[in-house]
């Protein structure tokens, strides 16, 4: 009887996602669907500990997808939901948030909103849970509100990541989208990789002094699958819009050498005093070099392997036609 | 008032819905009762009037408070030592992992209700007082050649700079609040504590006023659980947190045999030899036994309108933490 009743509220809510999840931004959408499924106790299985962790977006294409099949099963428990009272906790919370005017809103979104405010606090308090607790105060939350995030201040840097790369990719997807229209010019792959870390590194300024910080919380041990996936979807998102459509070896070797180029320029910036970090990007310049270089390298000793096996082939051939060896009888 | 209309209204209706009820089932009697479905949470099959459990027997409502009252008050005295032998120290551990989840930064306002002899404030200003130290030291330290001015702030700061962190233990019985403030005198816990009577069905204060919201092996005890959260999220400030502490469900089957043996006994004769009262602690363990387990009771709180609601097992599932928060 307890869950008929959690049933029906459950569908109403899902329609009232339903119809907001169109308005809403496109990764909080898929979000938004598995809160839906996450109130109607379908999917919920019994966890000790649940964190809920902010999907990094690289590609729309992916997410559209799964929010138009999500979608459509959520047509059928419509029609089987009778609904008479609003799903509880979405209208007290509208009631709660009367005076911001903003309409429903999940908790993945609005965590996502104390996250970015923490931002701003942390230049003075660190990447800490004070800086949390500073920005949930301006959104007039209760500092208690912190315990949302169950990884405290790593959160807090897997969030800002994550906004960092999907600035970037939304950046390259713009060029690219320029490149098609024949309104730019298409770069050669060392110019475009140069200019998409410098693009990416760049967003890290305005928290140069408290990066260390942020890195050596990354390290963790916790963090570590979080950040490396991270890592690794942007490097992806670099080497896609630079056109690399690699099958083979060269896949993994690229990314390898962009993975590299990427953490070392990183580590340089942190200890450069130079105006503007000029002495990064001329760092960066040279270990691009040092990459186009090595894979020209690569092709010549290969082709110079071949040239040098074929003429000991040559070679090998004159002597036996010398010493006679060769003649048929 | 309107408890004793809503009984009468409701003796009314189940009466006159009896026959049916036999003939066809639970099903129909529970969708009659339908907007009152939360106060038929004790019923019984085909028990008639208001009733609820009391451990393992079932008493009218209106005496569960007043008999829960009565345990609490014989107990009242021994309630710390007996609280150390029947769960040998550990529920210690159990009241820090609860600071610990919480994690509170200094300045916040904290409602221990069922707080009785304040375990868990006492142990929240420590914490609270603790963390505002390391910050200032963080703070000197930071500012690495520090200027006379805040060397000065610094020995000036004698709590009176930052906002403090304040407690306020509400207990509906005043045996165990006595003892509670007893304790804060003999160790020296004064101020930024308060000692307040309430039901937690019916806190005697005003809408949103604190951050952070406990109740420590109480709610339990509580006659109508949803009433105390309902309660629970009036008197919290948007973003505060909800947290309860209490035993559960135990999930290892090993380990609820062996629980159960603890338990049941035990626990009533180390009750008898120390407090000389097998009653109150035969109430204990059969009241842990009627509590919802901790999949239930998350659905209990997010019902009441919380966000967020996790779980943490203690102990192999002998206790939880329950947190939410009013968003």
């Amino acid at each position: 009887m307890a869950a008929l009743i959690r049933g029906l509220r459950a569908g109403k809510a899902l329609r009232g996602l339903g119809s907001v999840a169109v308005q809403a931004k496109l990764s909080p959408q898929c979000i938004n669907v598995r809160r839906g499924f996450h109130r109607a106790a379908l999917l919920r299985l019994a966890d000790d500990f649940k964190s809920e962790s902010v999907p990094p977006p690289s590609y729309h294409e992916v997410h559209k997808g799964e929010e138009s099949s999500t979608s459509s099963a959520q047509g059928d428990s419509f029609n089987t939901a009778a609904g008479q009272e609003d799903g509880q906790p979405n209208t007290s919370y509208q009631d709660q948030s009367g005076e911001h005017g903003e309409d429903y809103e999940t908790e993945e979104q609005l965590q996502a909103r104390i996250l970015t405010a923490a931002l701003e606090f942390v230049p003075q308090h660190g990447w800490t849970v004070e800086a949390i607790a500073s920005a949930a105060e301006t959104l007039d939350l209760s500092p208690a509100s912190t315990g949302m995030f169950n990884n405290g201040a790593g959160d807090l840097v897997l969030h800002f990541i994550a906004q960092c790369n999907a600035q970037l990719a939304e950046t390259l997807a713009e060029q690219h989208k320029q490149i098609q229209l024949g309104q730019a010019e298409p770069k050669k792959t060392a110019e475009f990789l140069r200019d998409a870390v410098e693009l990416r590194l760049r967003m890290l300024i305005p928290y140069i002094d408290t990066w260390p910080q942020a890195m050596s919380i990354l390290l963790l041990p916790h963090n570590i699958p979080d950040s490396l996936k991270h890592l690794s979807t942007m490097v992806d998102d670099i080497w896609y819009y630079a056109g690399d459509r690699s099958t083979d070896m060269n896949w993994y070797t690229r990314r390898a050498a962009i993975l590299g180029i990427y953490n070392t320029t990183e580590l340089v910036m942190l200890q450069d005093s130079s105006p503007d970090f000029e002495e990064t990007w001329a760092f960066l310049d040279n270990r691009i070099k040092d990459v186009v270089n090595m894979a020209n390298t690569a092709k010549q000793v290969q082709a110079t392997g071949e040239a040098v096996v074929q003429g000991l082939m040559g070679a090998a051939i004159t002597l036996k036609n010398l010493t006679g060896m060769n003649q048929r009888r | 008032m309107a408890a004793s209309v809503r009984t009468l209204a409701l003796r009314a209706l189940c009466e006159s819905r009896r026959n049916i009820n036999r003939v066809s089932g639970s099903r129909i009697k529970h969708s009659c009762c339908g907007a009152w479905f939360t106060l038929c949470r004790g019923y019984s099959d085909g028990s008639e009037g208001k009733s609820t459990h009391f451990g393992f027997e079932t008493v009218p409502e209106e005496e569960k408070a007043d008999r829960v009252y009565k345990v609490f008050e014989s107990v009242a005295k021994k309630y710390d030592v007996m609280n150390d032998a029947m769960s040998l120290g550990i529920h210690r551990l159990w009241k820090d992992s609860l600071l610990h989840a919480m994690n509170p930064q200094p300045g916040l306002r904290l409602l221990d209700t069922a707080g009785g002899t304040g375990d868990i404030s006492f142990r929240f200003l420590e914490y609270t007082r603790s963390m505002y130290e390391h910050q200032q030291r963080q703070k000197v330290r930071s500012s690495q050649t520090p200027s006379w001015r805040d060397i000065a702030e610094h020995y000036a700061s004698n709590k009176s700079g930052l906002p403090q962190s304040r407690a306020v233990v509400c207990d509906i019985n005043k045996e165990m609040l006595k003892v509670g403030k007893q304790r804060a005198e003999k160790a020296g816990i004064g101020t930024d504590l308060s000692w307040v009577v309430g039901d937690a069905e019916e806190l005697p204060f005003d809408d949103n006023q604190f951050d952070l919201y406990t109740i420590a092996f109480g709610i339990r005890n509580v006659t109508h659980i949803e009433q105390a959260l309902q309660e629970a999220q009036r008197v919290l400030k948007p973003g505060g947190r909800f947290l309860c502490l209490e035993f559960s469900k135990v999930s290892n089957p090993v380990l609820a045999r062996l629980y159960d043996a603890y338990s049941f006994q035990m626990i009533p004769v180390l009750g008898e030899v120390i407090a000389g009262d097998w009653k109150s602690y035969q109430y204990l363990v059969e009241s842990i036994r009627k509590f919802p387990d901790q999949e239930t009771f998350k659905e209990m709180i997010e019902d009441a309108g919380f966000f967020c609601v996790q779980y943490f097992n203690l102990t192999g599932g002998i206790v939880a933490i329950h947190s939410g928060f009013k968003l």
